[in-house]
């Protein structure tokens, strides 16, 4: 807290640059919009702050249990092999009980949280990152819990950092006891009702902007077959910014029992639209190209490039996708980027990825032949995306072995036509890695020092 | 290393038995009321020969040479008595019973080396604390608070008066930890008769056994075992008692006894009523007011919904005392709690109201105990319980509160409801759980002679559970799968007394045996019927250990135990939970707990009139095949995919030392001191690390004074000094050496001071106590830094009669 006005003067700054890279360094505070012009085309020597955060383990290697530590360096030093970045003994301890969900702004300066359950659960705080394990709080410290609980799902909206969306659901089953309250045999369910609300929060104010719950019911058919929306995250908006496209699971129940099924048929992928920003008018679009989930896990899940939103899926039974949500608000199905056929590999399971804004992007990917490692999860690779070609090409200038696995996988810290990642086995050492996604080169960066267990979840 | 205690052992065995006696003088010593005297000290004034009698009153002296002896008895807090004989051919075998009267007066007097129940179980071998009540009994004092001043014993506690408590054993607690009222699990009585309840008039002492339980609690606790001792209350009495005091907490209890001397008819009653609004201030970082918008402003908040009434009784009829018997009583329990629910684990920014928790018991009991059945040795004592117990959770309001006590309102001016319809982010319910309980616990115990005793026990505890929710439909209420559980622990144990009673052992063997019964409903094959599959699981485990204390002189005593402890899987364990996505896991092992102590007793030194007793206890615990949940739960949970407890592969360790120190001067001034540091780690991240939520170093001092004849003849004026410390310690496992942003998981130094007096007035049957606690107002946090009452005034008027 040494110059607090000077930094929150450099974040107001960095605002006016969106989408442009600004040189801010913790020793080039003051950006004047002169300089941003000449910056865009100077992007190359251009300094950033990269945060690299890692997860403790728990009980066991690999699950991550044992909390969230961030570290920043410089860009250049994240490129440069011969430093070593050691956040799990210099690190911050990201405060939250569970594994945090770390978002940067764009210039990598500043850090959001909204920790994730426990006595801090729904608080939504802003770090102003100023190098190694130094976060500055700033803003005042809000909650969102009153309205989407103290485990909240969120992410940053591609607005310029203004804004972030938190959502929640909750599951309600209908069952009709034919007016006989005491005999169960001629119970019957009906389906089963969503209840979604969706918080959008002004990042620069520090307060929430808008609130608003929805009842969501499946179509007659499928939700009497006792489909239901058990899981909503990864708001995204489209091109106009006049809708907000919200990821979402569907679950199944037998509808003889109302316990949860295991074995079923898996519908074609949905996702929630709503008005934006007003949240109201929701309606589900479906895909008829992917199948599965559209929330993602940990990582964001879809991204606005060209116009369109482009969104993975997971657990689809061919494989996932790369789905396209076109400008008319619709999924496109004439766009159809199977990763099995790309990737040549039999179920394929997209676990984080992110395009830079040249259609080319970075994706971590397991499939059904990974073998498993040490934390009991299968072996992880990176893969160079072509949203436009629909190509996808293992990246082998990146070492692999079978303890490296990228489950919890949050972020790519993206820096024009470069994506900054993480590699490293779960208790061995790595390295931060660049990929210029125009000519597919890899640049082996800082080494990562691991502790035993523990992994890296990504770069910022 | 088992060789050479084998060989000790025989070597300890054989010495005892070689004894052999020609003249033998026994008898029993009883008090007033017949009932048995133990550790009298029984002396041949010539000789300076002497015995103590044992848990029976009865003593033997062997080897006693033909002639005219003077045969001198005593006790403390009771009168001599001496009586002459002559030993002679005719008179081998003699038998001389004795009667003492109760003499207050004589207490400074007495300088025998008698031993008082509480030091008598302390030099046992084990590493156990016995915790007087008599005094706490008078005072505005829980029966939780009176355990935390206990040495190695922490209260983890969410709260005021009534919430939810954890006992921490050297820091091992939750599951780790057995609670037993005279011997029967308190879990079978249900949340509504717990140690929040129950005030410590009742309660005749409380025994704390660290790592190693002896064989008579048969117990599957790896951390210890806390056993409540409630009064037998054969004696003729009657005692009523009633506290006031902040947060409108009023305290009452009412026990008596009575018991008709020709038919040995006996009947006991005893009843409790609390009741606190607990509606205490709290601050801190959560304790905001929160805009519509998200923005917050620290306040300091009264706690508005948080209050908490228990009401219960136990009566009791039968015989005491009589030829066939020494002690049946049938009798009934039954209580009644509600409590209203402030918070979730954690203080949160989002405070409850209108979640509460209901629950009450009724329960049948049985209790049959005689010594000397059929042979002169053997003893049997009965205890059963049968009940059933209700609880339910409501949770139905979704109006949103803030920690000002008013509604929540939206940013759009409505008041706001919680989108999950409750208060707790779980969604609403209604959920019921019916059990029925039982559990009997049954022990025989043969004494061979002075030195050698033989107990058998047995427990058997058996749960049916039933649960229900009218918030759901019946449907789903249907095919919720239940799960019983059955347990029995056999054990056997041996006590040896050799050397002249300076050598003390006691080593016994437990079986655990498990039956688990699961029961799945399903519709038959053409949906008219609704039918059971069943599952079950029959385990056994074999557990064992040992307790040895030797005294190299009367005030010196080692003591050193040690355990193979098990802890069975419990249901949810072993089955899963279809409801929360958790598989059975049919294989999984029970939690071992190796626990060993090792510890000195140096007392009581007398020195003029000033008395010191020193203890010290060294001890360390290594769980082996821990129970949770496996690395990828969270991921797996998240994608609705199962998963499974198991054991888990790393080990935790605590070790540490506690130490005790007492001084007395002139039985006017009492001061006491503990202090437990320990270290409980383990690896974490390939790094050893502290167990997070557990305080490692922790302190107590207390300090009493005695007026007599204040303002009144025959009065007496007690004041009473505590103060209690905790270390900081964080939450959640420390990182790494140089990390930043630690300090939002710890839990700050705590220290606070409680004042209390106690008058008694000249005919000892009331007495008035007054009591301050945290009398500097400092906040004060337990449990994952929930934050306990602030200055607190009691007052209490106790009555007793006595000899009615």
């Amino acid at each position: 807290m040494k110059r607090p006005l000077l930094n929150l003067k450099s974040y107001a700054t960095a605002l006016f640059a969106i989408g442009l890279m600004t040189a801010c360094s913790s020793d080039d505070n003051t950006v004047t919009p002169d300089q941003e012009e000449q910056e865009e085309e100077q992007e190359e020597e251009a300094s950033r702050w990269i945060t690299v955060a890692g997860a403790k383990m728990g009980e066991n290697p690999g699950d991550g249990n044992g909390g969230t530590l961030i570290y920043s360096v410089s860009s250049e030093d994240a490129k440069d092999p011969t430093v070593q970045i050691d956040p799990f003994n210099n690190g911050f301890v990201a405060p939250s009980n569970r594994t945090a969900r770390l978002q940067a702004s764009e210039d990598g300066n500043t850090i959001f949280n909204i920790s994730y359950a426990g006595d801090t659960g729904g608080n939504y705080t802003k770090y102003i990152v100023e190098g190694e394990g130094k976060f500055t709080p700033t803003g005042s410290e809000i909650s969102i819990a009153p309205y989407v609980g103290t485990a909240p799902r969120w992410i940053k909206l591609f607005d310029g950092d203004k804004t972030g969306a938190a959502v929640y659901v909750s599951t309600e089953h209908q069952v009709d006891d034919n007016d006989t309250p005491k005999d169960v045999t001629d119970d019957n369910y009906l389906y089963t009702n969503s209840t979604i609300g969706v918080v959008t929060l002004d990042l620069v104010d520090s307060q929430i902007n808008n609130f608003q719950e929805h009842v969501i019911t499946l179509s007659e058919e499928e939700s009497a077959a006792g489909y239901y929306i058990s899981r909503i995250d990864m708001p995204v908006l489209n091109a106009a910014g006049d809708k907000l496209y919200i990821g979402a699971r569907v679950s199944k129940v037998d509808p003889a029992t109302v316990e949860s099924d295991t074995d079923y048929e898996v519908l074609g992928a949905k996702t929630i639209v709503l008005d934006y920003p007003s949240l109201l008018n929701p309606t589900i679009i479906s895909s008829s190209i992917g199948r599965g989930n559209t929330n993602g896990y940990r990582s964001i899940n879809a991204f606005l490039y060209d116009g369109s939103v482009y969104q993975a899926n997971q657990s689809d039974p061919e494989g996932s996708h790369i789905l396209k949500i076109g400008s008319n608000n619709q999924y496109d199905d004439s766009y159809d980027f199977n990763l099995d056929d790309a990737l040549g590999v039999e179920g394929a399971y997209v676990l984080a990825w992110r395009p830079a804004a040249n259609g080319k992007a970075v994706l971590a990917y397991r499939h059904d032949g990974s073998a498993e490692g040490i934390s009991g999860r299968g072996e992880s690779f990176f893969a160079l995306v072509d949203l436009n070609a629909k190509t996808a090409t293992t990246i082998n200038d990146i070492p692999y072995e079978v303890d490296f696995e990228l489950f919890q996988y949050q972020g790519y810290a993206v820096d024009g036509n470069e994506i900054y990642l993480t590699q490293a086995p779960v208790g061995k050492n790595g390295n931060i890695y660049v990929i210029d996604t125009e000519t597919g080169t890899v640049t082996k960066g800082a080494e990562l020092v691991n502790a035993e267990g523990s992994h890296f979840i990504g770069a910022w | 290393m088992k060789n050479i205690f084998a060989a000790f052992f025989l070597l300890v065995v054989f010495s005892a038995q070689c004894q052999e006696a020609s003249s033998t003088i026994s008898g029993i010593v009883t008090d007033a009321y017949g009932r048995p005297l133990s550790f009298a000290s029984i002396i041949l004034e010539n000789l300076k020969l002497g015995v103590l009698t044992d848990d029976n009153g009865a003593y033997s002296i062997h080897q006693v040479p033909k002639g005219n002896h003077k045969l001198k008895v005593s006790y403390i807090g009771y009168g001599t008595n001496s009586k002459l004989i002559e030993v002679n051919e005719k008179n081998t075998n003699l038998k001389i019973d004795f009667a003492l009267k109760e003499s207050v007066e004589n207490l400074d007097e007495v300088t025998v080396n008698g031993k008082t129940k509480k030091t008598s179980l302390e030099t046992k071998g084990f590493a156990v604390n016995s915790v007087e009540t008599k005094e706490a009994g008078l005072r505005s004092i829980q029966t939780n608070e009176l355990l935390n001043t206990t040495v190695g014993v922490k209260i983890r506690q969410n709260g005021g008066l009534g919430s939810n408590v954890k006992y921490s054993l050297n820091g091992l607690s939750g599951r780790s930890v057995s609670i037993f009222i005279d011997g029967i699990p308190i879990s079978i009585y249900g949340s509504s008769f717990s140690l929040n309840s129950i005030p410590p008039s009742m309660i005749k002492n409380i025994e704390v056994y660290k790592g190693v339980v002896p064989g008579h609690l048969s117990s599957d606790a790896v951390g210890g075992a806390i056993n409540i001792v409630l009064h037998e209350g054969a004696k003729n009495n009657l005692n009523a008692s009633v506290s006031y005091g902040s947060f409108n907490t009023i305290q009452t209890s009412l026990n008596g006894a009575y018991r008709f001397d020709k038919s040995g008819f006996t009947i006991k009653a005893s009843a409790f009523h609390n009741y606190s609004d607990n509606d205490y201030k709290i601050s801190g970082r959560t304790i905001v007011d929160i805009a519509p918008n998200g923005i917050e402003t620290p306040i300091v908040a009264r706690r508005f919904y948080d209050a908490y009434r228990s009401t219960g009784g136990m009566a009791q009829v039968g015989f005491t005392n009589v030829e066939w018997t020494d002690q049946f009583l049938v009798g009934v329990t039954a209580s009644d709690e509600y409590k209203q629910v402030q918070h979730g684990t954690f203080v949160t920014k989002l405070p409850y109201k209108g979640r509460f928790l209901e629950s009450d018991a009724i329960l049948g009991n049985l209790t049959f105990k005689k010594k000397n059945l059929f042979i002169k040795g053997l003893d049997l004592n009965i205890n059963g319980v049968y009940g059933k117990r209700n609880r339910i959770i409501n949770d139905t309001v979704a109006q949103a509160y803030s920690w000002t006590g008013k509604r929540r309102i939206r940013f759009d001016g409505e008041y706001l409801d919680y989108i999950w319809d409750s208060q707790n982010e779980n969604g609403p319910t209604l959920a019921k759980i019916t059990r029925n309980v039982s559990s009997i616990r049954s022990g025989l115990s043969y004494t061979i002679n002075d030195n050698h005793k033989i107990l058998l026990n047995h427990v058997y505890s058996g749960v049916d559970r039933e649960d229900s929710d009218e918030m759901i439909s019946l449907l789903e209420n249907t095919f919720h799968q239940t799960s019983d559980l059955y347990k029995n622990i056999i054990s056997l144990s041996y006590e040896l007394q050799a050397f002249e009673s300076k050598f003390k052992l006691n080593a016994f063997g437990k079986h655990y045996i498990q039956k688990v019964l699961n029961t799945q409903p399903v519709f038959n094959d053409d949906n008219t019927q609704v039918i059971d599959e069943v599952y079950q699981s029959d385990k056994d485990y074999t557990g064992y250990g040992f307790a040895a204390s030797y005294a190299i002189l009367p005030s010196i005593t080692f003591l050193t135990s040690a355990e193979k402890a098990i802890r069975l899987p419990s249901e949810k364990e072993v089955f899963g939970d279809a409801g929360d996505n958790l598989l059975p896991n049919l294989t999984i092992q029970p939690e071992t707990s190796n626990n060993v102590n090792l510890g000195i007793r140096l007392g009581k030194f007398n020195l003029n009139k000033h008395g010191f007793t020193l203890t010290s206890n060294f001890f360390a615990r290594n769980i082996e095949n821990r129970i949770g949940l496996p690395t990828n739960a969270d991921g797996l949970r998240e994608s609705d995919e199962f998963v499974q407890y198991t054991n888990l592969e790393n080990t935790a360790e605590s070790k540490g030392i506690e130490g005790e120190f007492h001084y007395t001067y002139n039985n006017n001034l009492g001061f006491n001191f503990n202090i437990t540091r320990m270290s409980l780690t383990t690896v974490n991240s390939g790094v050893e690390t502290n167990v997070p939520n557990v305080p490692l170093f922790t302190m107590n001092a207390g300090l009493r004074y005695t007026f007599k004849n204040f303002i009144q003849e025959k009065s007496r004026l007690n004041l009473f000094y505590n103060t209690y410390y905790t270390d900081e310690f964080s939450y959640k496992f420390a990182q790494g050496k140089n990390t930043t942003g630690e300090e939002e998981f710890l839990v700050p130094e705590q220290l606070s001071h409680d004042f209390g007096l106690s008058y008694t007035f000249p005919k000892e049957d009331f007495v008035l106590s007054f009591d301050v606690k945290n009398i500097f107002d400092q906040a004060i946090y337990d449990n994952l830094s929930v934050q306990k009452p602030g200055r607190a005034f009691y007052l209490k008027l106790n009555y007793t009669i006595n000899n009615l």
